[in-house]
Order: structure tokens, then C-alpha cells, then sequence
């Protein structure tokens, strides 16, 4: 297992919640982003996403479909995100999220060897399927580098256990229907709400009851954070609101700030002690 | 229902839709065997759709060029102008078998949102059609089209503007909505069960041309040419024939023949990846991003191709090759001057290969182009670039 996944497990034994922030990578200077893991390192953050542009990402809201256009125009390629690993992973524990053209073109297994032998701990691919994973060749879950799955609350019961027992690190669910970001789609029709995933996660942990499971998609606030651990979740993962400001032209010192609230709704109370809260989830 | 063609194909998409798409296959897996299901969807392809469409005899363009007979497969002659609704018509009764109640889709040329807009309208189904910006501009009378027919038309301005990001946002909109929303993918792409169910439906035109080619000259074509976008007018045509001696090609854009994607000809030029879903050919650059398209024609316009399309190229069964801007246009011409007819320039592209190859086959041998669409929606881009040499 990745040092990501080992941390996250850690946690979950502590009871302690964790937060995962992602930016993506090529969007700003690598001083900024690298300025940036130092910052969410010192407000309390337990890894990074590290994004990797594609031209059409499938799964995102228009802040990382932003990002990622920047990211291209600026000429990023797999060379540069290689360069940038070791120096995230110097900080902070990293699972790099991209899409699954992107590492077969550069060689399946061969790209995610290159991407653990450049410090990544884990690897999220939004477009491969659970049936996908033997594209990646026999590789996966072994040699310290995760493929972690995703789930959704589309997903019926068999199938997320079946996620469950398959996943590498720990388990990523979806917290709503609908691309990432903060619920504003491209069209009114993509603005969905976050949905209460208690049952999904009890039933994770019962299959797998050492597993992580990672709530994402939508966090805005500290109170998103605290639901999420409300519903069992070990840990919640914030993408859109941050790259949001970065795109903006905010600084580290001023996303340090949002972080730092967000890990607040990590230790406002200990993990899975009260119940669910209401607030129209 | 094959979900994978050699190497190709899959469902690569994130979680959330795949409870959809096992739905979506097991909705067609038992309505294609249940009576009242066929005998609707028979009724309005006849009625409404006006199927079958005729095989016709291009007699002039035949003496012009000397050579085989050419005969033309008249998907223009279908409801709307185009082959699209042969698909729009099953996919639209699926959802409404699904207990849908909202319908999106992606276009590029505008006529499968046309499709699309009209099967929506007859269902009494919401409607709406993600469209590239740019689509808008040069295929504005299907704009407006599917406006009349009660459908939101949505502009995507991400990207080329073109039908890449359409698809795009078609499938974020998908995502979001999956529970109340069937995405009726207008060409054989796409994740699994769309390629196989899309020429599924398609394949009416490769039964109607090979029942209608036996009437009438007593065994298969010799040369049956379709142009490939995304692929569903060709794999229709192919499907039924794959068994048999026709000669099969398929003709991709080659756009103005410069520009680092070679036009939109993803099986001539492109390698081998995962988009929208599909493992499949397409045109990417060295660190995987997909590379821009460029043709005249915005049913081309893509960076992909349908999977089975894939397979066929690699097993050697259909030739793959492409037309130029500029070929599509002198055929688009000769074809209206010729016959009396307005193609669209989609299927301008195989005529453009067709008259090629004509003169230098034996008289007695018969060629057959699906003419996939009509040309109104092109009129105005047509008079933009000028006549034909
Ligand atoms: C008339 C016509 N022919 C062909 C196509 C290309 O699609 P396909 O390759 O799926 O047949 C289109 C697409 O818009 C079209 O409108």
C-alpha cells in the first residue's frame, strides 16, 4: 500500500478525519503550486491531489475544465508533472488524479511505475470502471503505488462492495450526482446537492472495516467536511472551491486561510460519535 | 449485444452512469424481443419516418463517369433529412420504456438534435441538445429547427465549439441527471451498449439496400461506400453485409488535408485511446490530449470513431479512407447538377470517393453510396466557400 493509503488507515484507527486538497497541476507556476502544498501542510491537511490536464474531462465542473484548459495552454506535459511529484510528496502524501488516455499513452503500467518512482502514493482515474483495472496490467495495488475506485450514490449495494474489496487505499465516493465543483454546472441542469451516503459508508466499512472511505465532490465549507465525517466518512476531499480562487489569481497565504477553516470541521468533534446532522443534506 | 470488438470499445466512464447504461442494455435486450415494442416502433418508422427509402439509380452520373452503376441508398429521403431518426425513433421509445422523461443529447451538424427534438416532441419528452458554438454558427437552419420543434438548444463553448465538446457536455449533463434523463447518443460511440445499439437501429438501411439490391440486380452490391463521423450511417450500411462479397468502404474527412490532425480522419491517421467512454482510434497528440479536428462538414468533425469501425479497419474487412474539404464540395456540386439532388456534405465525402473510383470498375458491377442526409443545412456554408472548380 501507498504511504497515502497507510496514513489514511492510521487515521481511521485514531478516529481522526482527514482532508485531502486538490489543485491541478500546470495551472500555476510550479512555485506557486509547490507554495501552495506548503500552505495546506502547515494548516493541517493529510495529502494532496495532484491534477493532471486532459483535453476533455468527462467528469468535471467547469473550475478544473478551467484549470485544465490553462494547464494545456500553458504546455504542460507528463515530464513536468514527473518533475513536480517529488517535491509534493516532500510535504505531503499525493495521489495524482488524471484521466485514463493520459496513462495509456505514456504506457499503462509503465506511466504508473514512472508516477510511484516519482513519490505518488496513489492514483485516481474518474473514467476507469472497476472492469477497467486489467488495463492497467497486473501492476495494480502492489509496489507502494494505489489505483484508488470510485463510487457513486448511483451505485446499487453488490457493486459498491465489490468497489470496496478492489479499491487500493481507500475508497472515493462520489458524494452526488453530478461533474465535480461547487454545484454551479455549465447549465442549470448540472447543479445537484450532496446526498446522505451513511448507509453506503456503513456498508463499506462492514466489507472492509480497515478501509478508508473519502467523501468528495461539492465540499464549499467546514460544515460540508463535518457532514461528511457525520455520516461515517473517514475524510472528506476539497478540489473546486480551492482551484476556484486559484484560478482567481489567489495567493498560498490566502488559500492557507480557507484551508485552515476546513480542517476545522475535521476537529470539531471526533469521528462517528453523534448523529447525522440535518441541514437539507 | 457485443461490448467489445477485438480491442476496442468498453464502458470507461465514471461510476455514476454505469447502473445507467446496464439499464439501458437490459431495456433493449427485452424490447427488442416484445412484439408490441417492434410493432410501434415499425408503425412510426413507416408512417412517421417514412422508411424504407428508396435505392435509386443515379443514371446521369453513371454515363458521366463511364463506369460502374452507381446507385444511391436514400437515407436524405428520411424524416428529417437524414438517417439520425432511424436511431432518435428507437432510442426515443426506449426511454419512455425506461420511465425517462427528459432527453438530452449531442449534435454536431444539427441532425441528429433535429432527430432527436422530433422524437422528443412526438413522446411529449423534454428536450435538450448540447451544440458547439461553432456548429451553431454553420448549421444555423437546424438551429432553428429544433427550436420550432420545442427543444432547448444548448451552446457549448468550451474547447473547438465543435461535436467533441458537445459529447462532452452531453455526458456532465448525463451525470447529473441520470436518474430521470435518457443521453440518446446520436452515433455508434460512445460507451458501451451505445455502439451496438446505435447499429442496431442503423442497420435497417444495410437490410432495406441488400434486400432492395437482390430485387432488383439478383445478388449483393459490389461497392458500397458510407462516410464515417462517428459511424453510425456506415455501420448500418456495413452490418448486413459484413458477411457477404460487398466491397465495403468507409470515408473519413480529411478537412482542408493540413493541420496536425490530418482533418478528422481518426482510422486513416489516428492511434489507439480511450474518449467519451470508448477504446477506440482517435487523434491525439504524444502526451494523450486530444487533438483539434478541422472539415467542412460538422457530422465529421471528430476526433473519434465508433469502436467497431476500429476493429473492421484493424481485421481488414472495411477499407478506411478520406475525402478533402474540397472533393466534398465538387461532388456536393456534381451530385446536385447530376441527379437533382442536395446531399449533405457528409455523405458529399463518399460520393467525392465514389466518383473516384467509378470510371475504373467494369459497367456491369454495381456501386452503392449511402446518401446519409440531405444538403439544406449546408446551403449557406456551401455558398460561403465559393463553387465548384
Ligand atoms: C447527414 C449526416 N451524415 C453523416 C453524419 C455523420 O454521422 P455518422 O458517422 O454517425 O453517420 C451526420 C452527422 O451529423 C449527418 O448529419
Amino acid at each position: 500500500m501507498g504511504r497515502l493509503g497507510e496514513v489514511l488507515r492510521q487515521r481511521r484507527q485514531r478516529r481522526e478525519g482527514s482532508l485531502l486538497t486538490y489543485l491541478m497541476a500546470g495551472s500555476v507556476p510550479p512555485e506557486t503550486f509547490l507554495g501552495c502544498v506548503r500552505a495546506f501542510r502547515a494548516a493541517g491537511v493529510t495529502g494532496m491531489e495532484v491534477g493532471f490536464p486532459f483535453s476533455d474531462p468527462m467528469a468535471e465542473g467547469p473550475v478544473i475544465q478551467r484549470a485544465a484548459s490553462r494547464s494545456l495552454a500553458r504546455g504542460t506535459r507528463w515530464s513536468d508533472l514527473l518533475a513536480l511529484l517529488p517535491q509534493v510528496s516532500g510535504e505531503l502524501p499525493v495521489a495524482v488524479m488524471t484521466y485514463l488516455n493520459v496513462v495509456l499513452r505514456h504506457g499503462g503500467e509503465k506511466a504508473l511505475t514512472e508516477l510511484r518512482e516519482h513519490g505518488a502514493d496513489a492514483v485516481i482515474l474518474p473514467d476507469l470502471p472497476l472492469e477497467g483495472l486489467r488495463d492497467l496490467g497486473p501492476h495494480r495495488r502492489t509496489d507502494g503505488l494505489d489505483i484508488v475506485l470510485l463510487a457513486s450514490p448511483a451505485t446499487g449495494e453488490e457493486r459498491l462492495l465489490r468497489l470496496a474489496r478492489r479499491t487500493g487505499g481507500f475508497l472515493y465516493l462520489v458524494s452526488r450526482y453530478g461533474t465535480t465543483g461547487l454545484g454551479g454546472g455549465t447549465t442549470p441542469s448540472t447543479r445537484t446537492h450532496p446526498l446522505d451516503l451513511t448507509e453506503e459508508i456503513r456498508q463499506v466499512h462492514e466489507e472492509r472495516p480497515r478501509l478508508p472511505v473519502l467523501a468528495g465532490f461539492g465540499v464549499r465549507d467546514a460544515q460540508d467536511v463535518r457532514s461528511f465525517l457525520d455520516q461515517g466518512a473517514d475524510g472528506a476531499i476539497v478540489g473546486s472551491l480551492l482551484q476556484d480562487r486559484l484560478n482567481e489569481g489567489a495567493d498560498p497565504s490566502e488559500l492557507e486561510a480557507t484551508v485552515r477553516s476546513l480542517v476545522e470541521g475535521l476537529s470539531s468533534k471526533r469521528l462517528g460519535l453523534d448523529a447525522t446532522r440535518e441541514r437539507g443534506l | 449485444m457485443p461490448e467489445w470488438y477485438g480491442p476496442y470499445g468498453g464502458s470507461y466512464v465514471p461510476e455514476t452512469l454505469i447502473p445507467a447504461l446496464k439499464e439501458l442494455e437490459s431495456a433493449w435486450k427485452s424490447a427488442r424481443r416484445d412484439p408490441e415494442f417492434r410493432s410501434r416502433f415499425q408503425e412510426l418508422a413507416r408512417d412517421w419516418g417514412g422508411r424504407p427509402t428508396p435505392l435509386y439509380f443515379a443514371e446521369r452520373l453513371t454515363r458521366e463517369l463511364g463506369g460502374a452503376e452507381i446507385y444511391l441508398k436514400r437515407e436524405d429521403l428520411v424524416h428529417g433529412g437524414a438517417h439520425k431518426l432511424n436511431n432518435a425513433l428507437g432510442q426515443g421509445l426506449l426511454a419512455l420504456r425506461l420511465g425517462k422523461r427528459r432527453l438530452i443529447a449531442e449534435t454536431g451538424a444539427g441532425q441528429h438534435g433535429v432527430a432527436t427534438a422530433m422524437i422528443g416532441a412526438k413522446l411529449g419528452l423534454t428536450t435538450e441538445v448540447y451544440m458547439g458554438a461553432a456548429d451553431m454558427e454553420r448549421q444555423q437552419p437546424n438551429v432553428l429547427r429544433m427550436r420550432l420543434l420545442g427543444a432547448t438548444v444548448r451552446p457549448v463553448t468550451q474547447g473547438q465549439q465543435t461535436l467533441k465538446e458537445a459529447i462532452n457536455e452531453a455526458l456532465r449533463d448525463w451525470i447529473a441527471n441520470v436518474q430521470d434523463t435518457h443521453y440518446l447518443l446520436g452515433s455508434a460511440v460512445g460507451p458501451h451498449p451505445f455502439p451496438s445499439l446505435v447499429a442496431d437501429f442503423q442497420s435497417v438501411i444495410g437490410r432495406e439496400l441488400r434486400r432492395q439490391s437482390r430485387a432488383r440486380w439478383g445478388r449483393d452490391p459490389d461497392l458500397v461506400l458510407a462516410c464515417v463521423g462517428g459511424g453510425s450511417n456506415a455501420i448500418g450500411t456495413f452490418h448486413p453485409l459484413l458477411r457477404g462479397p460487398a466491397r465495403l468502404i468507409g470515408v473519413e474527412a480529411r478537412g482542408s488535408g493540413e493541420g496536425p490532425g490530418g482533418g478528422a480522419a481518426s482510422l486513416v491517421r489516428g492511434s489507439v485511446g480511450v474518449l467519451h467512454g470508448m477504446r477506440t482510434y482517435l487523434l491525439q497528440d504524444e502526451e494523450g490530449q486530444i487533438l483539434p479536428t478541422q472539415s467542412v462538414s460538422a457530422g465529421l468533425d471528430y476526433a473519434g470513431v465508433g469502436p467497431e469501425h476500429a476493429w473492421l479497419k484493424d481485421s481488414g474487412r472495411v477499407e478506411y479512407t478520406a475525402a478533402t474539404d474540397r472533393q466534398a464540395l465538387e461532388a456536393f456540386h456534381r451530385l446536385a447538377r447530376t441527379e437533382g439532388i442536395l446531399p449533405a456534405l457528409e455523405p458529399s465525402h463518399a460520393l467525392a470517393v465514389a466518383i473516384q473510383r467509378a470510371p475504373d470498375l467494369p459497367r456491369d458491377q454495381h456501386l452503392v453510396v449511402t446518401l446519409s442526409g440531405r444538403g439544406d443545412k449546408d446551403l449557406a456554408e456551401v455558398q460561403r466557400l465559393g463553387p465548384a472548380r
